[in-house]
Formats: C-alpha cells, sequence, structure tokens
C-alpha cells in the first residue's frame, strides 16, 4: 500500500465523495476551518506577543498563556477535523501538492512545538525562565502557525 | 438608478491600467488575497479576545476594559491591513464583485458590524467602570460582544464564499437574485 493509494481511496471513499458531491459542502466547512484559524490566530498571536512584550505588558505573561491554551486547543481539533474533510475531497490533489507537504510539516512541527516544548515550558513560574528563552519560544511559535496558514492558503492557489 | 451608478462606477475601475495590471498579474492578486486572509489571524483573532473576555469566557481574571484597550491597537492594525489587501482585491476585478450577492450581503453585515462597534464602544466607555472586574459582564455588553461575533462569523463565511461562482450573472434565472445582485443590468454570458 502505498501513501498515493491511500489518499485515492480517501477521495473516492464515503467522505471523500460526501465533500465532492455538492460545491456549498467543500465551502462550508472551507468557511469553518477558517473560521478556527482566526481563533486560532487570536490565541497564538495574544500570548506570543505578550512574551514578546508587545500587548498586555501590564498582565503577567502566564495569566495571558494559560488562558490562551483552552482556546488554542479547541480551535486546533475544529480546524484538524474540518482539514480532514476537506482534504479527503481533494485528496489526489492534496498528494501533488508541494505546499501541502509544506504545511503539513509545519503543523506536525507546530502541534510538537506547542505540547512539548511550549506548553510544559510555559506552565512554570515565567519569572525563573531567562526572557530570551521567552522571546524565541514566541517567535518560533509564531513563525511555525505563520507557515501552517500561508502554505495552507497558497494550496488553493496551486 | 442605484444599479446603474455602481456598473458604471465597476465597468469604469475595471478599465483602469490599474485594475487590468494587478488582475493580468501572475502573483500580485494571489499575495494580495492570501494577505488578506491571513491578516484575519490578527484582526478577527484580536477582536475574538475582546468579544470572549466581554461574554466571559476568555482572560476573566483581567479587567474587561484592559483587554479591550491593550488588543485594540494590534486589532486595528489587523483590520487595516484587511480594508488595504481588500480594497486592492476588489479593483482587480470589481464588475464580479459588484455583481456577487456574497460581496453584497458581506458589505452590509461589515456595516451592521461598524455600527454595533460604535454602539458598544459608547456604552462600554459609559459604563465599563460598574462591571470592570466582573468575571461575567451585565447582558447588555454579553449580546454587544455575541452581536459582534456572528457578524464577524457571517462576513468570513460570505467572504470565502465570493470566490465561488455559483451565483455569478448568467448562472441563474431567479428574478429576487437578479434584482439583489444587480445582475439585470450586465449583459449574460
Amino acid at each position: 500500500m502505498t501513501v498515493l493509494s491511500v489518499f485515492e481511496s480517501l477521495e473516492q471513499g464515503p467522505i471523500g465523495t460526501f465533500v465532492k458531491d455538492r460545491g456549498a459542502t467543500f465551502a462550508s466547512i472551507e468557511a469553518v476551518h477558517l473560521l478556527a484559524f482566526a481563533l486560532l490566530g487570536g490565541a497564538v498571536l495574544a500570548s506570543d506577543l505578550r512574551l514578546l512584550n508587545v500587548v498586555l505588558r501590564d498582565v503577567p505573561s502566564k495569566t495571558v498563556t494559560d488562558n490562551a491554551y483552552r482556546w488554542f486547543t479547541g480551535a486546533l481539533i475544529v480546524m484538524l477535523l474540518t482539514g480532514f474533510f476537506m482534504v479527503s475531497g481533494i485528496a489526489v490533489k492534496c498528494y501533488h501538492n508541494f505546499y501541502f507537504w509544506v504545511k503539513m510539516s509545519a503543523l506536525a512541527t507546530g502541534i510538537l512545538f506547542a505540547y512539548t516544548i511550549r506548553k510544559p515550558l510555559l506552565s512554570g513560574d515565567h519569572s525563573k525562565l531567562k526572557p530570551i528563552t521567552l522571546k524565541l519560544v514566541a517567535l518560533a511559535s509564531i513563525s511555525l502557525w505563520f507557515i501552517v496558514a500561508a502554505s495552507g492558503r497558497w494550496i488553493g492557489f496551486s | 438608478m442605484f444599479e446603474k451608478w455602481v456598473a458604471d462606477f465597476a465597468n469604469w475601475l475595471a478599465a483602469t491600467d490599474w485594475s487590468v495590471g494587478m488582475h493580468e498579474s501572475f502573483y500580485l492578486w494571489n499575495w494580495l488575497e492570501s494577505t488578506h486572509v491571513l491578516s484575519l489571524m490578527i484582526s478577527l483573532g484580536m477582536l475574538a479576545v475582546i468579544d470572549l473576555r466581554m461574554l466571559g469566557l476568555w482572560m476573566t481574571d483581567v479587567p474587561a476594559s484592559k483587554v479591550a484597550a491593550r488588543m485594540g491597537t494590534p486589532m486595528f492594525i489587523g483590520f487595516s491591513i484587511m480594508v488595504i489587501t481588500g480594497i486592492l482585491v476588489f479593483t482587480a476585478i470589481p464588475v464580479r464583485y459588484t455583481h456577487s450577492i456574497w460581496f453584497r450581503i458581506k458589505f452590509i453585515l461589515l456595516f451592521v458590524a461598524a455600527i454595533n462597534a460604535f454602539l458598544f464602544n459608547r456604552h462600554m466607555h459609559r459604563s465599563v467602570a460598574t462591571w470592570d472586574t466582573d468575571k461575567v459582564p451585565p447582558r447588555r455588553t454579553r449580546i454587544g460582544a455575541g452581536l459582534s461575533l456572528v457578524l464577524w462569523v457571517g462576513i468570513v463565511v460570505c467572504g470565502r464564499f465570493i470566490a465561488y461562482d455559483w451565483y455569478d450573472c448568467g448562472k441563474f434565472t431567479n428574478a429576487a437574485l437578479l434584482w439583489a445582485t444587480g445582475c439585470a443590468y450586465v449583459p449574460a454570458n
């Protein structure tokens, strides 16, 4: 079984058929994906810009990051679900699309980074971390999610 | 009269070098549209933080006025990028957009969202001192914030649907839709 055959069977299967059957189905799922993306953007930017001392400087950074994780996780789950449905409808196109694989690589890195490095690091007392560490974590997080978003948009153009 | 004015304006804009250049550029439109969409992370993302605080769902341990004031600037920057790139994206394909039912609904929703934002700000400045530190703000504040989010959901959905040609002029004959899109003023193709 090749990766391509998995993508082919996904597109020809019941989910792929459901998504492709009517144009409005794909478009509606896409709109929900976009809304969740805006919410994820809010959670990422609010906490990372706080770590960079750009916004909410008079609010403890831990208050901001702790508050944002719940919304980040919620938005991510919606994006993963809607993203799976979207890919099912155009699976073979995605398989042959360079930017799809860029997005998937950045997404996997982003999720791993968020839950295995960023969250454990920021769950403790922020004052015990070096300011440069907090800033690097924020920059890495913003960059990763920007790549996920930008490459995702470019899938539609290529 | 209104439709004639809209059609004349769109046709005039479409004939300008500026519009033709953007429309025919291989990458420019893609870059503009991508910037328009990506800036949602800043504009709508920051707006979501503010509105969810006003609904008593996010950062409830931070005073509401502080969240609104601190997130307001990046939100405004995001909206400015969206408006500028939105106008440029529109300039590239004005005739199609002005006859898109989704574009027209989006425009109305944007107008209503602007009025709601104005009224919400006025209400907040007048009364915030009495509920600033409440975890869940008063009902009127929550209604304004909820309405703001609902309107923006509509704006994003309509914005996304503009890309689809389901109701482009010439693809339907429904009289109400012909009136609502102004398609009666352009030749069907």
